[in-house]
């Protein structure tokens, strides 16, 4: 059976590094933008199962990439990543319909139920 | 004339008085006499025995004085009306403080009568938290050892309400017939006091604002730069764990993911290191300000604690003095901490006087300076190195920080702060900052 594929969208080079590793020990197949831009011109949203989406990025931020996809009528689940603890943001990206947000620093387990949340298995 | 009207009837009003009257001289002048005619006891005829004396300089004399009694009366009441219709309360007392006169405005103030006052001793009707401190200035005043003091402190009216007075009182020298007595001068400051403590209260307030305001957006900011390394590491770390916990163990993965570690860890601290840098020069704006203007509020706000501490406070501002660029607030911070530190420097003094000099002038080099000297205990040499190092203190009750602090805000304004010994007891604090032009 293939893996599953989770999509980490970040700017931050060392998250695109490090976050990938940990999904892999997790057992998913991994890729990595730095932009939604790039994201959405590479085509892999069909076979994304799950999107890891920083939310402060230069251009099209994660909040916009989440409306997008919306709009297009992309179900791919989403989980947030940011480093601005903001509990507006939070009541905001839930009521879009995003699975979780997670505040860096983040724990593994806390990614890893996040994860569960959104494809249902691991 | 008379002596006919006496021979015949014995009576008389002339014989054996003095009597004034007006005198013609030959040559036409009038003169006042003084007349006084007696019978002479003896046989034979009647006779009389008269003597008329010129009593000009006399009358002159009598004149003068009257005029003077006049001037006098004149003068008394001037004072009296001044004394009555004076705006602010005027107290007399004895050298024993007891009341001797008092004016309306000082009746009215504390609800008693003027007759009700002379049974009254100033401290029967000054509150006791102020009497201690009320009763060693009057000694002071009494002993020589100041000519006039001023007090700040609070009266108990006749119906138990209090007032906020401030006085000023001195000893007035009496005469050959006055024995010396205590003049209070008595200005109500109730309403003063609340609107100044409205003010502090809102200042304080305003300050505490500011400083979360600016505290919560640095905090976030702080957060999210340092949330970014460290979100880094313990990814990382739990990705090592993982490679580590599988079978078998990833150990090349393992040492990468612990590299990573290490290197968010260097991150988070570089995150810390600018902060600071941006912290230590940018934390307030800068405004362009009057020092001696800043001094003053300080020593305003300084009143009651030098009077607490019986310290008597001069300045001295100089005219000339550039304008400063700088954080008003962090400057007026060192001045206190300076008079702070020049009254626990004093508080043991018993010997002399307690006296803090607030000084101002132009620098050599065209910046301002400010120093605070006083009279206290001076720097021992033994700790004179450690003066400025934070947690040193020789106060019982300090954190040890002031100084410390206030040499740091005058660095940050690219000033300087020192101590320097005085020839006589005491010490100075001085710093300087450069003027506005310069910087």
């Amino acid at each position: 059976m293939d893996k599953l594929v989770v999509v980490v969208v970040d700017d931050d080079e060392s998250v695109r590094e490090s976050l990938p590793d940990l999904l892999k020990e997790f057992g998913f197949a991994v890729l990595t933008f730095s932009s939604a831009e790039e994201f959405l011109a590479s085509g892999s949203t069909a076979r994304t199962s799950c999107l890891v989406l920083d939310i402060a990025m230069p251009g099209m931020n994660g909040l916009d990439l989440q409306k997008e996809l919306k709009g297009r009528g992309d179900k791919i689940p989403i989980i947030f990543i940011t480093g601005k603890r903001d509990e507006s943001i939070r009541k905001r990206v839930l009521e879009q319909g995003a699975v979780d947000i997670l505040f860096k620093p983040f724990s593994d387990t806390a990614l890893r139920q996040a994860l569960h949340k959104a494809m249902g298995s691991d | 004339m008379g002596f006919a009207h006496h021979l015949a009837t014995g009576e008389s009003r002339v014989l054996g008085k003095r009597l004034e009257m007006t005198a013609l001289c030959a040559d036409g002048r009038e003169i006042p006499v003084e007349i006084a005619i007696a019978r002479i006891q003896q046989d034979g005829p009647p006779s009389f025995t008269g003597y008329l004396r010129d009593i000009t300089a006399r009358k002159q004399n009598e004149d003068a004085l009257l005029e003077a009694h006049t001037r006098l009366a004149q003068s008394e009441e001037r004072w009296r009306s001044v004394f009555e219709s004076s705006a602010i309360g005027v107290a007399l007392a004895d050298l024993e403080g007891r009341f001797i006169a008092t004016n309306p405005v000082f009746q009215k103030m504390l609800g008693y009568t003027e007759q009700e006052f002379e049974q009254l001793h100033f401290l029967d009707i000054t509150v006791e938290e102020d009497r201690d401190l009320n009763s060693a200035l009057v000694a002071d005043l009494l002993d020589g050892k100041r000519r006039e003091f001023e007090i700040e402190k609070q009266y108990r009216r006749k119906n138990g309400s209090l007032v906020s007075v401030r006085n000023s009182v001195s000893v007035v020298s009496g005469s050959d017939r006055v024995p010396r007595f205590l003049l209070a001068l008595s200005e109500d400051v109730t309403r003063r006091h609340l609107a100044e403590a409205a003010l502090d209260k809102a200042r304080s307030e305003l300050a505490h604002v500011a400083r979360v305001t600016a505290l919560s957006a640095l905090t976030a900011s702080i957060a999210h730069e340092v949330n970014q390394p460290l979100s880094g590491i313990v990814t990382n770390a739990s990705t090592c764990l993982r490679m580590l916990d599988a079978d078998p163990p990833n150990v090349e993965g393992a040492r990468e993911t612990a590299r990573r570690t290490i290197r968010d860890g260097n991150r988070a601290s570089d995150v810390i290191t600018r902060l600071r840098a941006l912290f230590g020069k940018k934390s307030t704006p800068f405004e362009l300000f009057d020092l001696n203007e800043a001094a003053q509020e300080v020593i305003a706000l300084s009143v009651s604690e030098l009077q607490r501490n019986r310290v008597t406070l001069q300045s001295n501002l100089a005219t000339d003095l550039p304008s400063v660029l700088g954080d008003r607030i962090q400057v007026q911070q060192v001045i206190l901490n300076l008079i702070r530190n020049g009254l626990d420097a004093m508080s043991t003094v018993e010997d002399r006087q307690r006296e803090l000099l607030v000084m101002t002038e132009r620098d050599e080099g065209g910046g301002a300076r400010l120093s605070v000297t006083d009279s206290g205990v001076g720097i021992d040499p033994q700790i004179e190195e450690k003066l400025f190092e934070p947690f040193h203190t020789t106060k019982g009750d300090g954190m040890g920080i002031g100084l410390s602090v206030s040499r740091s805000i005058m660095e940050s304004h690219q000033g300087r702060l020192w101590a320097a010994r005085n020839e006589g007891p005491g010490a100075t604090f001085s710093f300087v900052l450069p003027s506005s032009t310069n910087t």
